[in-house]
């Protein structure tokens, strides 16, 4: 008895999860079941076999809305009746969005956790892609953060860090310049091609910092001018302008 | 764009002896180094009248492009014949006409099966967004079923007088002189079920392509390739309480897991939902996207069968070349799709409706032979009309399709009412509509925050990676 229960009970929970699954692993179980069954005493097995047959039928119930697709009748195809399997789930997360209460750090609510959280949230979501329920709607809007919690934490570090290059740049292009021409820092502020270096050099810390980004930069002029060249091209004509083979684009 | 034409289309000019042809049939006045200066060509006055017959078009495709052109065409006189090589077909297709199209090709409402007056955008993190606030009591967008929007064009195409051939367009004999005809080369199908059709030839004087992507008069006249998604949708019949959630609302999933550069999206249909996606980068995972569509929006269609799986190419951007001599491409087949939204069959009828109107004003309702220049007008009003919203689209979808935390910033800003007011004039009445620009700034400020803290969030993901 407690044999049958013993292999009953994994079947089921697994049914829950794969259904497509458990269709082959439920044949073989009870298959095996009935081989132990018979293995046992004669009074043994008449009281088995008693238990076993409502057993079966329980089973199959639970397994009739889950059939795998290879068995639907003409070109139907059954979706997987069961209900959601993990969802993302966190203490502080209340009714599809963040409980600002739960966050409070010396009685002000600490915006740069919730930025974490919110970041958790998103990174699980996308490691483990969830359906949408109407049950649950996601409500969180970011723009409750209030903008200066953004500055703080994202803007001001990069300023830093950007402001930093440039400065050091500049100190050694004046010295540089200075050592080469012997033009001090005021006069090279009013020539225009030192004027230009600056505009090069602010630019350039601003728009490659890393060093893809100069070909992602290369890429972008590329993309932005693409589609109106593909709608132009009608106006356009090639230069073997009688041949009618089509040219590869 | 003067230049451009006029340079092109004295580039086109066959051979000389065609060049002496009009200079002895036409007084100087009307001879040719006048019309290299000015571009006001009316009809190829320069050709002379058919003689006792009217001009012969083929339009080539009975889907919206096709129907739309010939019924224009035969209304204007000339005589039309449409092929189209399957009478039932179910395009699969999203199903989507805005509410201009009913009023503009007078189409009766009981072609449109769902009016749906509420969208869903839901985010990569599942922050969903209800669009559809701003709409009036009367507009909706309306989703219509393909086999019955085709049916219905191509029988006032007939009323109209044109000749509808259940036939399939082989290949055509381009011509050699300017008033020679074509020769197409068809299969036709005498109606008869399992029969393998006749082979048979028709000449015709131009030739309108609307046979849809994968178009075989555009591989005739060697117009070029264009870049092409992916669509794959599964059409889906859900249980009614499910349903009747989705009775007028449509849902578009956006997500590096639903696809790496479109969106997923639930359409409601007649009586069952549309579930599916698109790819123009990653075509071969279509598969996968299509399960984490299905998988996003599990709960809502649990305990669906699936009735019908069917993918089809959507062109990305127009072929370099829409138009050759006396035939011109409509529609998908000229690649008629916008971008963003993946928008078609209004803008296939509007084009296949345009190259007709040009070409009836060209042959004076049939009595000229026309030639290239007519059908040049037509794309060049297309462009002046519709350019600037394909490159607003384009611009969109540049912008938030290319990463999840731009999806996310996109979808934080379509709940902005703004957005959804000017959002749905454009896509409802295909009016690049100015706003305000005391809203538009505020609508560019939102947006810049939007990004900035979605990408600051994605910063925040990548270091809980490392």
């Amino acid at each position: 008895m407690s044999i049958s229960m013993a292999l009953f009970s994994p079947p089921i929970s697994s049914s829950v999860q794969n259904p497509k699954i458990s269709f082959p692993l439920l044949s073989t179980k009870r298959f095996s079941l009935l081989s132990v069954t018979r293995a046992s005493s004669d009074s043994a097995a008449v009281s088995a076999t008693t238990v076993e047959i409502p057993k079966p039928a329980s089973v199959s119930v639970e397994e009739v809305p889950s059939k795998p697709p290879a068995e639907s009748s003409s070109d139907e195809t059954d979706l997987p009746t069961t209900a959601t399997g993990i969802k993302f789930q966190d203490a502080k997360w209340v009714n599809g969005t963040w409980d600002l209460k739960q966050f409070e750090k010396d009685g002000k609510t600490d915006w740069d956790s919730i930025i974490v959280a919110e970041a958790k949230r998103r990174k699980w979501l996308e490691d483990n892609p969830e359906t949408t329920t109407n049950a649950e709607p996601v409500l969180f809007d970011t723009s409750i953060i209030p903008w200066w919690a953004w500055m703080k934490r994202y803007h001001l570090p990069e300023a830093e860090l950007l402001n930093g290059r440039a400065a050091m740049i500049g100190f050694f292009m004046a010295y540089f310049v200075d050592s080469l021409t012997g033009v001090g820092l005021v006069d090279q502020m009013g020539n225009f091609f030192c004027k230009t270096l600056l505009f090069v050099a602010v630019a350039g810390v601003l728009f490659i910092r890393k060093n893809e980004d100069l070909d992602k930069l290369k890429g972008l002029i590329e993309e932005t001018t693409l589609y109106d060249k593909q709608w132009q091209a009608a106006w356009k004509e090639p230069e073997s302008s009688s041949s009618t083979l089509s040219s590869k684009k | 764009m003067a230049t451009f034409t006029l340079k092109s289309f004295t580039g086109l000019r066959q051979s000389s002896p065609d060049q002496t042809r009009f200079v002895s049939h036409v007084p100087s006045s009307l001879s040719l180094p006048q019309r290299r200066t000015s571009l006001r060509v009316t009809a190829s006055r320069a050709s002379p009248n058919l003689a006792n017959r009217k001009l012969r078009v083929a339009v080539i495709g009975g889907g919206p492009a096709g129907g739309a052109a010939a019924e224009t065409l035969a209304q204007g006189g000339i005589e039309t014949i449409l092929i189209e090589r399957k009478m039932d077909n179910c395009k699969p297709c999203g199903g989507a006409i805005p509410l201009c199209m009913v009023g503009e090709f007078n189409l009766p409402l009981d072609i449109i099966d769902r009016r749906v007056t509420k969208m869903k955008m839901i985010s990569p993190s599942n922050i969903a967004v209800d669009i559809g606030r701003t709409l009036k009591e009367h507009e909706y967008i309306g989703m219509v079923r393909r086999e019955v929007l085709d049916q219905y064009l191509r029988e006032r195409a007939e009323k109209s007088g044109a000749t509808v051939i259940n036939g399939l367009f082989l290949k055509m004999d381009l011509p050699e002189n300017w008033d020679t005809p074509y020769v197409l080369h068809y299969t036709e199908y005498d109606g008869k079920t399992g029969a393998t059709g006749q082979k048979k030839t028709m000449e015709v004087d131009a030739v309108i392509g609307a046979d849809g992507a994968n178009s075989r008069v555009a591989k005739s006249i060697g117009a070029g390739d264009y870049d092409y998604a992916i669509a794959f949708q599964e059409r889906i019949r859900i249980p009614d309480d499910k349903m009747t959630y989705y009775e007028d609302l449509a849902e578009m999933y956006v997500g590096d897991d639903v696809s790496p550069d479109f969106y997923g999206w639930v359409f409601p249909k007649c009586d069952h939902v549309a579930v599916g996606t698109g790819t123009v980068t990653h075509k071969g995972d279509i598969k996968k996207f299509q399960l984490a569509t299905r998988n996003r929006a599990k709960d809502k269609i649990l305990g669906g069968k699936i009735i019908r799986v069917e993918a089809h190419p959507i062109p990305e951007h127009p072929r370099p070349r829409r138009l050759s001599k006396r035939v011109a491409l409509v529609g998908d087949a000229a690649g008629y799709v916008t971008k963003c939204s993946g928008e078609g069959i209004y803008f296939a009828a509007k084009s296949g409706r345009m190259c007709a109107e040009a070409i009836v004003e060209g042959s004076q309702n049939g009595k000229k032979m026309i030639d290239e220049s007519d059908l040049r007008k037509y794309l060049e009003k297309w462009d002046k009309t519709y350019l600037p919203t394909y490159r607003v689209l384009d611009v969109l979808q540049k912008v938030f399709y290319r990463s999840n935390p731009a999806r996310e910033a996109f979808v934080e800003m379509c709940g902005d009412e703004y957005v959804q007011k000017m959002t749905f004039d454009s896509y409802l009445y295909k009016r690049v509509a100015p706003g305000s620009p005391l809203e538009d700034l505020k609508l560019a400020v939102n947006t810049i925050g939007s990004v900035f803290r979605a990408n600051a969030l994605r910063r925040e993901i990548e270091k809980l990676n490392v």
